[in-house]
């Protein structure tokens, strides 16, 4: 049996405001698949985030393991995890989190340029401005290539992300309300891309999500309360 | 890669990081310029005070000083070209019927002379004199005209045998005195009694003045006059015929002029000695004309330091002013933070952008310092001239330091120092917002809280 892409495993975590410790996770057991889809669905405070961050190596767990492909990856050194996490995993928030300063292309660039030196990117800067220009295509953007993000719409900005976490080829795609922020039209045009790249890619994609309709077109759904899986 | 290309877009995308790129370069330049001024400045003095000075002056010379057998010790050193003795003394000097004219503004004393009315008196034996200092050169000084010129051989008796006096150019315009004027100098000798006591006892000797004297070195021009030491010895050392008070010596390698100095100090010694068993140990100390100027080039190269360190700590200021637009650029940018980490970014990484930008506005700013305090500094003159022409201000009158243009010294050494203190101060500015980038909680700003 292929082990899964992401898993949690009896996973806890809780944070301490001054004596009180406030449990957030409380023993989650999660896997997702490559080419798998999973929804995670609850109320606002039901730990969604928290699990999404903690499988994505942005928070340590405070018990169980966090493994990818079926190795722990939860104890390892912050440099090993930040690799991991950029090798492993592509993250797309509702915010977007472009960077202001930088076109859509150059926000895509970056990606590449997370884990080589200035010598390996600049020997190999025509290739990575190749990719980064093919990505932001096969997300519609051809013509926007050179704008900024204050100079996109939402959607647009949310594609530049897509293209962005999906530069690095990670074997995980990690969406944290990624249509908050969008209208229903728009919302639609982005998350049929999402779950198309994913099914190319064969990524395993774990949404974060409020909005029923979008759960309903993943292949599973994880209900959440109190930071525990409840269905 | 990403750490220094966030860097340089946040740089080039935020004009207000030229703030601070701008107060290190001006620190940078005020340190370069400054002290190479000052540099310039104490080189020039040097040379002023060194062609006023004999090589090496051997003081503190005890009464009964055998000249004869010192001179010949001291001459039988290789780097020695020849002694010549010198009485010296404290005078005032006046023309008889003649109101003396005020005192000129205090103040230049040191560097200029002239404002005070006592003058060193010194007693030379003009031939020697001429051969171990530029005593020759100071009578024949183009500045000096034609009819304040001393008449050869200098300070020759007058023609009815009146002993000559040599005055400063300046002090002989300011009081109006020419060749052939009549003088008193008024001077002290001390007189032991019966029971051993020393007794200052007024002396006033007639003069004629001989001519006028110049030095580049102002204070020393100003402040002296010169009389024939037989005349000196005689009316105020009548009972000690071999009397030398100071011995001027010139050497040949000014390069070796510290170890000739150590040597001559032993060759001092060793010559009282065995003139007399006595202690003799405060007696005969060697100088050479840096050491017996020490305290006044000491004077200006503390003024260096002081200006050094005042300008330092202008550096420091500035590089708050990069402190306070680097921790405002993090304030601003969590949201960054937290993508970066999302993408793969350590806190490590996190911090080396924002250093970066730190490090990066810092060499900025020291490359254009260097460089305009350089370019500064060669055309210094001209840039007192522009602003004396465009504000009708000097910003540094040459002439009260008988200079011809403005000194400037630009050290390289000096120049790496400067780099390196900038850079260090911008490492340690720019590390605590980096600190602070690396500190931040990712999923804060993620959360969108």
């Amino acid at each position: 049996m292929t082990p899964a892409a992401l898993e949690a495993v009896a996973v806890t975590k809780h944070y301490r405001l001054g004596r009180q410790e406030i449990p957030v996770l409380r023993g989650i057991d999660l896997a997702v698949a490559a080419g798998e889809s999973v929804a995670l669905l609850g109320a606002s405070g039901a730990g969604k985030s928290t699990l999404l961050h903690v499988l994505g190596l942005l928070d340590a767990p405070s018990g169980g393991e966090v493994r990818y492909d079926g190795r722990r990856v939860d104890d390892l050194p912050v440099r090993e995890r930040a690799a991991l996490r950029h090798r492993h995993v592509g993250f797309v928030f509702q915010f977007y989190h472009l960077i202001p300063e930088l076109t859509a292309l150059q926000n895509v660039q970056l990606a590449r340029m997370m884990a080589i030196s200035p010598l390996a990117y600049w020997r190999g800067r025509k290739q990575a401005r190749a990719e980064a220009e093919a990505m932001l295509a096969r997300v519609g953007l051809q013509e926007r290539m050179r704008h900024r993000p204050a100079e996109l719409s939402g959607g647009e900005r949310q594609r530049v992300a897509i293209a962005r976490a999906l530069l690095a080829r990670p074997r995980a795609l990690l969406a944290d309300e990624p249509t908050g922020n969008l209208d229903s039209h728009t919302a639609s045009g982005v998350v049929e891309l999402m779950f198309e790249v994913a099914r190319q890619d064969g990524l395993a994609l774990l949404l974060v999500t409020h909005d029923e309709e979008l759960a309903r077109r993943c292949k599973r759904t994880v209900r959440m309360k109190d930071g525990r899986v409840v269905g | 890669m990403y750490r220094l290309f966030l860097a340089l877009r946040y740089l080039l995308t935020r004009p207000i990081n030229l703030l601070g790129m701008a107060g290190i370069t001006i620190s940078v330049w005020a340190l370069v310029v400054v002290v190479s001024l000052f540099s310039g400045f104490l080189q020039v003095v040097e040379g002023h005070v060194h062609a006023a000075s004999a090589d090496v002056a051997v003081t503190n010379l005890p009464p009964d000083l055998p000249w004869p057998k010192l001179r010949a010790a001291l001459r039988d050193d290789p780097q020695v070209v020849d002694a010549a003795p010198r009485l010296l003394h404290f005078g005032m000097l006046a023309r008889p019927g003649h109101r003396p004219p005020p005192a000129p503004l205090p103040g230049r004393s040191a560097l200029h002379g002239g404002d005070q009315p006592f003058l060193f008196v010194q007693g030379v034996d003009p031939q020697r004199e001429a051969a171990v200092t530029g005593f020759a050169a100071w009578l024949a000084d183009p500045a000096i005209p034609a009819e304040l010129r001393s008449p050869a051989p200098p300070l020759a008796p007058a023609a009815d045998g009146t002993p000559t006096v040599l005055v400063g150019l300046e002090r002989m315009r300011r009081e109006g005195l020419r060749p052939g004027d009549r003088v008193v100098l008024t001077t002290a000798q001390v007189v032991r009694d019966a029971r051993g006591g020393r007794t200052p006892t007024k002396v006033q000797i007639d003069l004629v003045v001989g001519g006028a004297f110049k030095t580049a070195h102002g204070g020393f021009e100003g402040n002296t006059m010169f009389v024939a030491d037989a005349t000196l010895r005689a009316r105020l050392h009548p009972d000690q015929p071999d009397l030398v008070q100071e011995v001027a010596v010139a050497v040949r390698d000014p390069a070796q002029l510290a170890d000739t100095a150590a040597r001559l100090q032993r060759t001092v010694r060793a010559t009282l000695e065995r003139h007399n068993g006595d202690d003799i140990t405060a007696y005969g100390v060697v100088q050479t004309w840096r050491e017996k100027n020490g305290r006044f080039l000491e004077s200006i190269e503390h003024q260096r330091g002081l200006m050094q360190l005042v300008l330092f700590v202008i550096m420091v200021v500035a590089a708050f002013l990069m402190l306070a637009t680097l921790s405002m650029m993090v304030t601003e940018k969590v949201a960054d933070i937290g993508i970066l980490t999302a993408m793969g970014g350590t806190p490590r990484g996190v911090a080396s952008v924002f250093l970066a930008c730190g490090i990066v506005i810092t060499l900025a700013g020291v490359a254009a310092g260097l460089v305009l305090g350089a370019v500064t500094g060669v055309y210094l003159e001209e840039v007192r001239q522009a602003v004396r022409w465009a504000t009708g201000i000097d910003l540094f009158p040459i002439e009260v330091y008988n200079l011809d243009r403005v000194p400037c010294a630009i050290e390289p050494a000096w120049l790496l120092q400067v780099a390196a203190m900038a850079l260090a101060v911008g490492v340690v500015v720019s590390f605590l917002p980096a600190w602070r980038a690396a500190r931040h909680d990712p999923l804060v700003s993620l959360r969108g809280i």
